[in-house]
């Protein structure tokens, strides 16, 4: 209805513009446009239709059309709305006007669509390298179809070095990364310091970017994809999983039978405890506070156990295969799983009580991290981040899948725009999993686990699906294709779009609250990369001298 | 004499680590797990000691000056202190002598963190000079309090609750008294005022740069500050029964040691780190407090 | 006030008491599920190479020395623990065993080699029943897999070329 209405009007605004168009179901709109009117549509759609930006994706599809293509989703929360503005490009010149200008959260989407298929976003207001490392020699682009998987580049240049960007006037420059004891993950933030306080930051990742999607479209097979796109994540694995199942089953028009559903839906709200407490203890970690950090850790471990129990491990749940998933939830195991939910329960709320009165904790993260509603629009954050400016968005309700239409749930939000906000998100956001864990328990009704494939599935069909992960909107994008594999599969991680937000959040903020602010957004930032190793330099430099610093150390002693 | 002073060195060198050993048991036993054996800090020790020294940092002679300086300072000031005796260099110094000695401990860090010279130790040391602006003196006030109540700087006079010692009831002495209390985290370098060497902020901080003999150094020193300190609250302001015969008053003295690093344990255990800015700001609220003790004190409260 | 809520907190770990296990002074007992070591049963492997197939990582290799032999090996280094193979196999020859204590120095201690004699069918891949289009063997009739560096050849007439062969999608059947 809703997206039948959508589509009429663009028509009519745009005329010949909109080549066609498919909506292979309620929730669900592919709309293909000339290329010069992708910006004019996209600004339309983020700006005066208000939707909420999820991610842009190149694809080479020379090989069966000829040409390259350009696909940006976006997503209707409200009217449950998932919509893509695709484009096909000539293939001897892939160049497309970039969005960026008029959709900022599109920035780093379209330079890695430029890194690694080529394809050239014209007026991006800031083209350098993101996703490749910095020796990788230009024009060859590894998601090409021309490009083998395991192809190493003779050409690779060990000595070129990234250009960092010059700091702001009065700024020295503190290095945050690549090894922190704050990050398990390598990730450079290269900050702006004036005295104490940050003025910006310039980010370098992608150092674990491990190849995973070129692998999907040349070696994998349909139902051996899931097995690696848990190992995306070292935190939030079954997301994935489960994503990808479900993008194939859109495009396929397979659906899971009920059971499956419903098992689907538990392990994922499995996962967001053990992510949402793990959390909370690394919050509290980084701002020293050890004790809080192993007690929510300890609370923690009876989950991973009965996971363990339920799947045959304590994180890679392995769980989904096209149309159904692997494991089922006996009897004995659905008691002992309410055991455990009601003692976590009861522990996890004497623990909240206990934090939300505690000031010692309040005094490190009020006021700070602060991401207010403009930002969370303009920069397209997502999950916890979101919902603690007051932005009322959660995939499970707003795009649903799996059994979560047939629970109830709610979807919490606070107005702080801080840190402090986010972790009164995540501990409610316990509670209300536990909720949705026992609604499924109850209403779970004996059946297969798997649906019937007859056939081999169907080539070139395209399919979307949101998943709400613990840190975010986790979307994934399939085109299917020959050979038991995909043709092109984008997974656009939550950490992905809410680390475009960070160098906002630490602006004019004290350098002590620079890894809270980080920690925050909970950064995963495996998930972010997906990438191949390579030997990367890592480019660190020190700039402070030892006059500046006591000419600084001098001038603050005196305000003091 | 000497041979008392060196009596108290042997000894804090002995039980230094064991009670940080306690400390870290303690800690566990808040957090549900087992944590280390209670000799941990010794083989920890050791192994320091028998690594490669490795010079790094920009200036390796300073660097090693600064290790030597910081376990020597806090020896020295081992001499000073009373431990269940009187104090036994009594007139080699005075309290003077111990502000000056303890503030030396404290550039001691500096040094190190200096001669290091890498982004992150500087920052460290930089927090770590604005806190000992702000720290020191509360402790030198707390001196200057018995010593005013007294009218003496000797040590065994001025280190034995002086700071109760006066005609009527004593406001100023229990005002030190809380007064310490609250800042006494800070002066051993736990949390929620470990902001120098915040780990997950600063990386270390100004050691950064050291590993090996020389980290060993640094950490003994750390150790050892933990027990002086301690004993010089004890003798200032929880000094009742350091008279009794000797097994007696030094063993109580022990005692209240060891309560008093129990109490350490489960403050740091159950707070978060506090931000510079914030502790600078407590730390003046608490200077403003001590400076009313002492005008209270001049007037013979 | 503060101070009451860090009481509060305070309570709250000392009635949990101390929880660390003793492992590995004691063994730690895995459940009944869990996706340990894949191990390979000689006697009831039928050579169909549908565990090769499916390997998410391409950790089994198969090459046919004859037309009689058939040599199946589980490399087991980049093995993810998913279980697929066992889930595919037509015989029940493969079980996720429960052990989880695999580090070694010495490879040898992991891998599994199979040597299989090949009665009946060496080429159609017929006595392989894929649970569903999405198993099918995809490569069907001699394998060679390069034993020697570990790796998988995805065409199977490489033989005949003689080349090391690199690139893969063009799946060629006899």
């Amino acid at each position: 209805m809703f997206a039948r209405e959508k589509l009429n009007q663009l028509k009519e605004r745009f005329g010949t513009a909109i080549q066609r168009a498919d909506q292979p179901s309620d929730d669900r709109l592919f709309v293909f446009v000339e290329p010069s009117a992708v910006k004019a549509i996209c600004k339309h759609v983020f700006r005066d239709l208000d939707a909420r930006y999820v991610v842009s994706i190149g694809s080479d599809d020379r090989p069966f059309s000829g040409k390259f293509m350009v696909a940006h989703n976006f997503a209707f929360d409200r009217e449950h709305l998932l919509c893509s503005v695709l484009t096909y490009l000539p293939a001897d010149n892939p160049k497309v006007d970039s969005i960026s200008d008029v959709v900022p959260a599109a920035n780093w989407a379209e330079r890695e669509m430029r890194d690694l298929v080529g394809i050239e976003p014209v007026g991006h207001p800031y083209l350098k390298r993101l996703v490749l490392p910095d020796g990788w020699p230009e024009g060859m682009h590894p998601l090409r179809k021309d490009v083998p998987w395991n192809h190493v580049p003779e050409e690779f240049n060990d000595e070129r070095e990234f250009k960092f960007d010059d700091p702001p006037a009065g700024c020295t420059v503190v290095p945050f990364g690549p090894f922190h004891p704050t990050l398990d993950e390598p990730a450079h933030f290269r900050l702006y310091i004036e005295g104490e306080m940050v003025r910006g930051c310039e980010y370098r990742g992608f150092m674990v970017h491990r190849g995973i999607e070129k692998l999907a479209e040349s070696v994998l097979t349909y139902n051996e994809i899931p097995m690696m796109a848990e190992r995306i994540c070292g935190i939030c694995g079954c997301v994935h999983n489960v994503a990808y199942a479900q993008a194939v089953e859109s495009a396929v028009a397979i659906r899971p039978p009920p059971r499956a559903e419903y098992i689907r839906t538990i392990m994922l709200e499995i996962e967001r405890l053990q992510s949402h407490l793990l959390w909370v203890g690394l919050a509290c970690h980084i701002v020293g506070f050890d004790t809080l950090f192993m007690q929510s850790w300890r609370i923690r471990e009876p989950i991973m156990w009965i996971a363990e129990k339920i799947s045959g491990n304590r994180k890679t749940y392995a769980l989904c295969l096209i149309g159904g998933v692997r494991w089922d939830i006996t009897p004995e195991l659905k008691a002992e799983l309410r055991q455990v939910l009601d003692k976590l329960e009861t522990e996890w709320r004497a623990v909240v009580a206990a934090v939300s009165k505690d000031r010692n904790i309040q005094k490190r993260t009020r006021g700070v991290g602060v991401a207010d509603r403009n930002l969370v629009k303009n920069a397209g954050l997502i999950g916890p981040v979101a919902r603690a400016s007051g932005v009322d968005i959660d995939c499970r309700r707003d795009h649903p899948y799996a059994a979560y239409r047939r629970v109830d749930f709610n979807v919490i939000t606070e107005n702080g725009c801080d840190v402090w906000s986010r972790v009164l998100v995540r501990a409610k956001e316990v509670f209300e999993s536990i909720q949705i864990i026992r609604q499924c328990l109850e209403k779970m009704q004996d059946g297969p686990l798997q649906s019937p494939i007859k056939d081999e599935l169907p080539v070139g069909r395209i399919g979307l699906s949101s998943v709400e992960a613990p840190r975010g909107e986790c979307h994934h994008f399939v085109i299917t294709g020959e050979n038991n594999r995909p043709r092109r599969w984008r997974v656009r991680a939550p950490t992905y779009q809410n680390l475009q937000g960070v160098p906002m959040m630490i602006k004019d903020q004290q350098l002590a609250d620079m890894t809270i602010s980080l920690g925050s957004i909970d950064p995963c930032f495996s998930c972010t990369d997906r990438l191949e190793t390579i030997d990367l330099k890592s480019g660190v430099t020190k700039v402070w001298s030892q006059e500046e610093l006591v000419k600084l150390v001098r001038a603050r002693a005196k305000k003091t | 004499m000497i041979l008392g002073g060196l009596a108290n060195v042997a000894i804090v060198l002995l039980v230094a680590p064991f009670f940080q050993g306690v400390l870290r048991k303690v800690t566990a036993l808040i957090q549900s797990r087992q944590g280390p054996p209670i000799w941990q800090a010794y083989f920890d020790l050791l192994k320091l000691l028998g690594k490669e020294d490795i010079e790094s940092g920009e200036t390796p002679f300073m660097q090693r000056f600064a290790a030597y300086l910081s376990l020597a300072t806090v020896l020295t000031v081992a001499c000073l202190v009373p431990m269940g005796f009187a104090a036994p260099m009594n007139g080699a110094g005075d309290v003077i002598l111990l502000i000056y000695l303890l503030t030396l401990c404290g550039i001691c860090t500096l040094l190190a963190g200096l001669a290091a010279g890498s982004t992150y130790s500087l920052v460290g040391i930089s927090r770590e000079m604005m806190i000992m602006i702000a720290l020191e003196p509360l402790f030198a006030i707390a001196i200057v309090v018995g010593a005013v109540h007294t009218q003496s700087f000797r040590l065994d006079t001025v280190l034995n609750g002086s700071v109760y010692t006066t005609g009527g009831f004593p406001w100023s002495g229990l005002i030190m008294l809380a007064v310490m209390l609250l800042s006494f985290q800070a002066f051993v370098q736990r949390v929620p005022f470990d902001i120098s060497e915040a780990e997950t902020e600063l990386m270390e901080g100004p050691l950064m740069e050291y590993s090996g003999p020389k980290l060993a150094l640094f950490k003994y020193a750390q150790m050892a500050k933990l027990v002086i300190y301690s004993g010089l609250f004890v003798t200032l302001f929880v000094p009742w029964g350091a008279d009794l015969m000797f097994p007696l008053g030094w063993l109580l003295f022990w005692a209240k040691v060891f309560a008093l690093v129990l109490l350490v344990t489960l403050v740091a255990a159950t707070h978060a780190r506090y931000r510079i800015d914030q502790a600078i700001r407590y730390f003046a609220s608490l200077l403003a407090v001590a400076l009313v003790a002492l005008v209270l004190a001049s007037y013979g409260f | 006030m503060s101070v009451l809520s860090k009481l509060k907190e305070t309570l709250i770990c000392l009635k949990a008491g101390r929880v660390t296990l003793p492992y590995p002074a004691q063994a730690q007992p895995v459940p009944e599920k869990f996706r340990g070591r894949p191990i390979f049963d000689a006697a009831k492997c039928i050579g169909c190479g549908g565990c090769a197939n499916n390997c998410p990582a391409r950790e089994i290799l198969v090459f046919d020395v004859c037309q009689e032999i058939r040599i199946l090996k589980y490399l087991g280094r980049r093995c993810t623990y998913c279980g697929r193979c066992a889930d595919v196999c037509p015989e029940k020859a493969i079980t996720m065993s429960h052990e989880f204590e695999n580090a070694t120095d010495k490879i040898g201690d992991i891998q599994q080699r199979l040597e299989l004699f090949m009665s009946t069918c060496q080429r159609c891949g017929r006595c392989f029943k894929e649970p569903s289009p999405l198993e099918q063997l995809k490569l069907k009739g001699y394998r060679f897999d390069d034993l020697q560096n570990e790796r998988w050849i995805f065409r199977s007439k490489a033989y005949l070329t003689g080349e090391a062969a690199v690139d893969d999608i063009k799946i060629e059947l006899d």
